[in-house]
């Protein structure tokens, strides 16, 4: 088993107006393989700037990201090799979507690759066919819905095979259908091995989806460990605004009325939950 | 403009082979403008008018209404010609004002005529192209035939772009109405300026943004697409050839008249 963190930040500062203020602030972070990471925090916590971080798009002033152990690299070639491995989704699909279609949309990255155009014909058929974008593949990208401008976006970047995908926000601004929908893309992401990042502000989904939860606070990682001693922290919750998922609401309320017993296990969902409510 | 954007997306004719229906056109409106003949114009017109209300679909109403567009600002300029202010009376028409004929000949008249017709056959053409072809299609069109590289990236970029500030223009200045902010002549001014103030920083941001999402994706330099394949059909192309021989024939016989 390869241990080497497939991310690892260390000591992060950034500053977007000349260091007047840090979104970043001292950012020190190791992800694993294959982990599925929620990033959570208030807005302005510094999420989407650890993200382009990541990305190579933005350059800390002070600290050093690994990738895979290797210092990232700033140079044109190496940046190059970082973003082939290293993929972003943006919260907002109208800030990444640069064609009128979706077809040379999706065709962009791959090509930047350098592989052929056969191949990448190949490719971007198969991920318009597992993404479910046929039925839309041919109208022009300002003709889509937010749902689906999201799943082009998302297609943008599954085409390149990244190592690592981050979604900053992915159901923002989503209706209920599309954000199951993503939700799914998601959870065969992670089957296929793939590590994910993903900020969110759904507690709920958190807990049920992630291996870990990183908290920011002003730019630093306030805590980082399981959903389960993350959402247990009333502190650490308090201070970056969050609430207590309602299944482990509802778990402590049944325990302190002596409905469920406290030895339990804590519940990750409602079916859980609900199983033990049935064995009583 | 809009209208016809999202015309084009519904015609029938949408995946017909954009490089044919680009040579089509383009041979077609040189023919029309070198010839200038009226048999010709009007031949052009009905065979444009055919292929794209019979043939993609595109409702009569709305091609009728886009012809007219031309068709009042042509008769307007083309009066020039027609029309003669002299002493004495030409042989198609005179209308006496005190000593001076408000008058026009047969042959300016025929010119006349000549013109608008030839006038509209070659926007016919033009029409069919953008009626029947995204946008994508013909810049793809435009780089298999070697346009620069730079100019047809461009294209793309702010064909995409005219939408979205199109839309942020669209919400701002619904929120200003919701806001009374186009109460009267001076608030409306100044709305208007808000918004173009706010349409330019967005701009802005947006470009720096869509980069950065480019830069992201391995962006290095050179816009690298694919386009979906639609090749082309022999028929058509026969067809397309026949047409064209037609109107060269036509065109060489007009001149050596
Ligand atoms: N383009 C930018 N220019 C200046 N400041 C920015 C920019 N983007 C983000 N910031 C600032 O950086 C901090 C972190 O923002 P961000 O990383 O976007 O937070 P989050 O994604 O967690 O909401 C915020 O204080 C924000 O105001
Ligand atoms: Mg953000």
């Amino acid at each position: 088993m390869n241990t080497t963190p497939i991310l690892k930040a260390e000591d992060l500062y950034f500053s977007y107006d000349n260091e007047n203020s840090h979104s970043l602030n001292g950012f020190s972070l190791e992800i694993l393989r294959g982990k599925k990471v929620a990033f959570m925090g208030a807005n302005g916590s510094g999420k989407s700037t650890f993200f382009l971080c990541c990305n190579g798009i933005h350059r800390p002033s002070r600290g050093t990201l690994y990738y895979c152990g290797e210092p990232y690299d700033y140079s044109r070639k190496g940046l190059l090799k970082l973003r082939s491995k290293v993929g972003i989704i943006f919260q907002d699909p109208d800030n990444q979507l640069f064609s009128a279609s979706v077809y040379q949309e999706i065709s962009f990255g791959i090509l930047n690759l350098g592989v052929s155009v056969e191949e990448a014909r190949q490719e971007v058929e198969q991920v318009i066919e597992k993404l479910e974008i046929t039925p839309f593949r041919h109208k022009p990208t300002h003709a889509l819905s937010g749902g689906q401008k999201k799943q082009v976006s998302i297609a943008d970047i599954l085409v390149m095979h990244p190592d690592i995908i981050i979604l900053d926000e992915p159901a923002a601004a989503l209706d209920p259908k599309h954000t199951v929908m993503v939700n799914k893309i998601v959870n065969q992401l992670t089957k296929d091995g793939i590590t994910v990042l993903m900020s969110t502000h759904d507690v709920n989904y958190a807990l049920e989806w992630a291996d870990e939860i990183v908290l920011l606070h002003k730019g630093q990682v306030l805590m980082h460990g399981s959903p389960l001693d993350v959402f247990t922290d009333k502190e650490a919750l308090a201070q970056t605004n969050l609430e207590q998922p309602a299944v482990l609401q509802l778990f402590e309320s049944l325990c302190k009325k002596g409905i469920l017993d406290s030895s339990l296990p804590l519940p990750r969902n409602l079916q859980t939950l609900e199983s033990y409510i049935e064995n009583m | 403009m809009i209208t016809i954007d999202m015309l084009c997306y519904y015609s029938r004719l949408r995946y017909a082979n954009a490089m044919e229906k680009f040579t089509y056109s383009v041979l077609t409106l040189l023919f029309c403008v070198v010839s200038r003949s009226l048999a010709m114009a009007l031949l052009v017109l009905a065979v444009n008018g055919i292929l794209t209300v019979r043939k993609g679909g595109i409702p009569f109403y709305r091609y009728w209404r886009y012809m007219m567009i031309p068709l009042a600002f042509l008769i307007i300029s083309t009066l020039a010609v027609i029309v003669n202010i002299s002493r004495t009376p030409l042989d198609a028409f005179a209308f006496q004002i005190g000593n001076y004929y408000l008058t026009g000949s047969y042959a300016s008249l025929y010119k006349g005529v000549q013109m608008i017709l030839t006038a509209l056959a070659s926007v016919s053409c033009l029409y069919f192209l953008s009626f029947n072809t995204p946008m994508t299609d013909i810049l793809s069109v435009l780089k298999k035939i070697h346009c620069p590289d730079l100019l047809v990236e461009l294209m793309l970029l702010i064909y995409r772009y005219i939408f979205l500030l199109l839309d942020i223009s669209f919400s701002i200045s619904t929120s200003q109405d919701s806001r009374l902010g186009n109460r009267n002549l001076k608030t409306s001014m100044k709305s208007f300026g808000a918004m173009a103030s706010v349409l330019l920083i967005r701009a802005m941001a947006k470009s720096g943004a869509l980069y950065d999402s480019m830069e992201a994706r391995c962006y290095d330099g050179r816009l690298k697409v694919l386009d979906e394949q639609h090749p082309p059909k022999s028929k058509e192309i026969f067809w397309i050839v026949i047409f064209e021989g037609l109107l060269l024939i036509f065109t060489i016989w007009s001149k050596l008249k």
